[in-house]
């Protein structure tokens, strides 16, 4: 008997092992990328204020950020540190999904986190608890939750509104064809016509405007959405776990953290390749299925005090084809000496572009013949000859691929600016002075055969622009960088330079020689074929301008700001079906690492949305 | 090319260094005109201001091209031109070296005043402004008061702290002329000229921030 209690005992231990639902496992098949933090108990300390300020966080942030964290940490939310933490978001064709997914301990707890959430009813999804908040929703089943938030594209929006406005016999509910642009500058103009761009309430107050039309389709298409998405989690059990075997496959990783993106599915977002999409819809749609089968995948682990990430590459044959003869060149060494010791950014990169462009010009031109129509038709022709008559060898000559630059630090340059100088009875007069000011110095170069080609442009430029003058050794374009300051060109031992650094340009126009960076740098560099980068964290980014960088470069400097340490980005060759990349992250000054296996999620969650 | 360069050199401005000068140059004659010189001196800072005007926003904000801003001066221009007691306005831009300066002359202070408290709600699209206390000048025969626009105290305030160190760097010259002798002033920091004619008050655009008492002066006058 009590064998037999103990074999049942043992049966639905194992059972609830092997069946019950992990937090993984509400992931929605949708995502398109994934953060799977296996090692969650790294993150106990870290406070619950600290966890929602990170931008992967962003998107709940707000419902969270309400004075409810305040002073608690992750260990006091509820939540279990046995599952895993996964943060999700992908865009689709309507609409933009974004969460997490995570074990709870105590619900309880949870819901003093979680406090503005109100109970809503899915009566046709068995065995779950729904909870809604403004714009979130939280989904509990036993020992899980999925915290979703659904945003209907407001493309889709204005579509599904739109018809169902003019269905109903309505006019075009803005009426501001009359009102030009300029007039808006007058604020009386502005007042009389402000009633015309906005629709008027209606005088039945049953009867919905168009703006209260579009947010009630806005919910409706959002709750329709959630609803299938609870309906395959819960109903069907469709998830990514079960609807891609690569990211079934990620998670069963020993790491600290697994990474996962839907690149084909990335690059269809309608930010992404827009003027294709827009202009050469059928170009987009064939070119697409060169990104068939292109994921990243991505292993974070800690390993001595360094956050390592892996990160392969997937690919279709054809796109490999083409990655293949990209990085089928030889390393060239003579940029390495161009690259200062004092450099505390810099990369290189090796490509060989002329065997790349063949072989795209031999992988997409019968993916675009497939398609018959005059158009097309008429694109292929220009391709054809233009591949015909371009001169490609002075082409791919000039720009062989090989590539580096560097961020050289602050230095001081001579600006003029004008002085107001002012006489004993306060009359004054301009002059102008010259000013010391401090400028970041960046340089790029490439590898260059025909040094012939940038000579004759500039030889022909110096004669028409005043502003460009041969120095000898480099040319000296005057007030090209933001009307102030000098851009020097260098073309030197088959490099060609571009730099603002006045120094470079006269004293080291032959390379840094012995000040340039170490053989172990160099060594690394050489090994990582296709692109090698280090960033010295600490002074680099304290010293880099971003607030004139564009959003999302200025979002992920400022996600590594105050940092210290050195990351550094390694490849391999790309072979027929992958390639590896590896991005290191290490000589933080304190030991704080689950905090930077944060910062890192974080930084690669900037650079891949 | 200059297309290129700019794109590759975007992150190269002038970061801890960049700063502003403005010159306010008030003449009082006998009778009450005078004339309203505003220069504004952003040379020091030209990369900066045209690292800035190459972005589409900053900080969240839209970033106005140059033809945008040539509207709202000429905007500006039109409207004062147009209000009681204020002729010649004359604005002179430079966009090489980004230097504005403004001119225009007045029957008296109050018509000043109020044509450019009009002007500037209508250049801001903000009519409450017309209600804020736009009064910075008060003169009599013997005396003029000065002291700083409510507006501009309450959008010096709006100055992030983060801009604090570029405020520093900023100067603020005021100075106010006569056809009268100066007989005495209240603000011990400010400088008398050589024909006694005219006070210059200089201060930085951070002081002046925190503390918007340091351009009030009570300017007294030698009578006939």
């Amino acid at each position: 008997m009590h064998l037999k209690y103990f074999t049942l005992f043992i049966f639905s231990l194992v059972f609830s092992i092997l069946f019950s639902q992990k937090s993984e496992s509400l992931v929605p098949k949708d995502a398109v990328t994934v953060f799977s933090i296996n090692n969650f108990k790294l993150l106990q300390k870290i406070s619950l204020d600290d966890l929602i300020s990170y931008e992967f966080m962003e998107e709940i942030h707000q419902e969270l950020f309400d004075g409810s964290t305040s002073g608690k940490s992750l260990k006091e939310a509820g939540i279990d540190f046995d599952q895993k933490l996964n943060v999700f978001s992908g865009r689709l064709n309507d609409c933009e999904i974004s969460g997490f997914s995570f074990g709870i301990k105590n619900k309880e707890q949870l819901f003093t986190v979680f406090d503005d959430f109100y109970p809503v009813s899915y009566p046709k999804i068995n065995g779950i608890e729904v909870y809604g908040s403004f714009v979130n929703s939280l989904i509990i089943k036993n020992e899980v939750a999925l915290l979703i938030r659904v945003e209907p594209l407001i493309e889709q929006v204005n579509k599904v509104a739109d018809s169902i406005w003019y269905a109903r016999g309505n006019e075009i509910p803005f009426n501001n064809e009359d009102l030009e642009e300029e007039t808006i500058l007058s604020e009386e103009i502005f007042d009389e016509e402000r009633e015309n761009l906005f629709p008027v309430a209606s005088f039945d107050p049953n009867e919905k405007n168009y703006n209260e039309l579009k947010d009630s389709v806005q919910l409706v298409l959002q709750n329709k959405k959630l609803a299938n998405i609870l309906d395959e989690l819960f109903n069907q059990n469709i998830n990514l776990i079960a609807s891609n075997r690569l990211f079934e496959k990620q998670l069963t990783h020993p790491v600290e953290a697994v990474f996962f993106l839907d690149n084909a599915r990335n690059l269809k977002e309608p930010n992404e390749l827009w003027y294709l999409q827009t202009f050469f819809p059928d170009i987009n749609k064939d070119i697409d299925g060169l990104y068939d089968g292109n994921f990243i995948l991505g292993d974070l682990s800690i390993i001595d005090n360094k956050v390592e990430f892996n990160i392969e590459v997937l690919y279709n044959e054809n796109l490999g084809s083409i990655y293949q003869e990209l990085s089928n060149s030889s390393f060239d060494s003579k940029v390495l000496k161009y690259i200062p010791e004092s450099s505390t950014a810099y990369f290189t990169s090796n490509m060989n572009l002329r065997e790349a462009y063949e072989k795209a010009f031999e992988v997409i031109m019968p993916l675009l013949e497939k398609k018959n129509d005059s158009e097309m038709a008429i694109n292929l022709l220009t391709a054809e000859l233009l591949n015909e008559f371009v001169d490609k060898d002075a082409l791919f000559g000039t720009c062989k691929g090989s590539l580096f630059g560097f961020f050289n630090g602050i230095k001081k340059i001579k600006i003029k600016k004008i002085e107001y100088v002012y006489d004993e009875n306060f009359n004054y007069i301009t002059q102008s002075t010259d000013a010391d000011e401090d400028m970041p110095i960046f340089t790029f170069g490439f590898s260059i055969d025909r040094t012939d080609i940038p000579e004759k442009v500039f030889k022909h430029l110096e004669r028409s622009n005043l502003k460009i003058v041969n120095m000898g050794n480099y040319w000296r374009y005057d007030n090209a960088i933001l009307d102030a300051a000098p851009l020097y060109m260098i073309s030197k031992n088959g490099l060609f330079l571009f730099t603002n650094d006045e120094d470079l340009a006269i004293n080291h126009s032959q390379g840094y020689g012995d000040k340039s960076i170490s053989h172990s740098n160099i060594k690394k560099a050489m090994n990582s074929n296709l692109i090698y980068a280090s960033v010295d964290v600490g002074t680099s980014l304290k010293l880099f301008p971003v607030d004139l960088l564009g959003a999302k470069e200025n979002q992920l400097i400022e996600s590594l700001r105050g940092k210290t340490g050195i990351i550094e980005l390694k490849t391999t060759k790309a072979k027929k079906k992958n390639a590896n990349m590896q991005l290191v992250y290490s000589d933080f000054s304190d030991d704080q690492t689950g905090k930077h296996l944060l910062d890192l999620i974080n930084a690669i969650y900037v650079a891949s949305k | 090319m200059k297309k290129i360069i700019f794109i590759f050199f975007i992150p190269c401005l002038f970061i801890f260094q960049s700063c502003i000068e403005i010159i306010d140059d008030l003449t009082i004659h006998k009778d009450g005109s005078g004339v309203l010189k505003y220069t504004i001196n952003l040379s020091a800072s030209k990369v900066r201001v045209n690292s800035i005007l190459a972005l589409d926003s900053l900080d969240g904000a839209k970033v106005p091209s140059i033809s945008e801003i040539k509207k709202k001066i000429e905007l500006f221009k039109q409207t004062l031109a147009l209000q009681k007691g204020i002729t010649n306005v004359q604005i002179t831009e430079n966009y090489t070296d980004f230097i504005f300066k403004f001119e225009c002359t007045f029957i008296n202070v109050n018509l000043l005043q109020e044509g450019l408290q009009m002007s500037y709600s209508v250049i801001s699209n903000d009519k409450s402004n017309v209600n804020s206390n736009f009064t910075w000048l008060y003169l009599d025969s013997k005396k003029l008061k000065r002291s700083v626009p409510e507006l501009t105290t309450e959008r010096l305030k709006k100055i992030s702290q983060k801009d604090n160190e570029l405020l520093k760097t900023g100067s603020y010259i005021s100075i106010t002329r006569f056809d009268h002798l100066i007989e005495r002033f209240d603000n011990p920091l400010s400088k008398i000229s050589k024909d006694k004619k005219a006070l210059m008050l200089k201060t930085n655009i951070y002081s002046l921030k925190e503390k918007q008492s340091l351009l009030e002066n009570t300017i007294y006058l030698i009578s006939d």
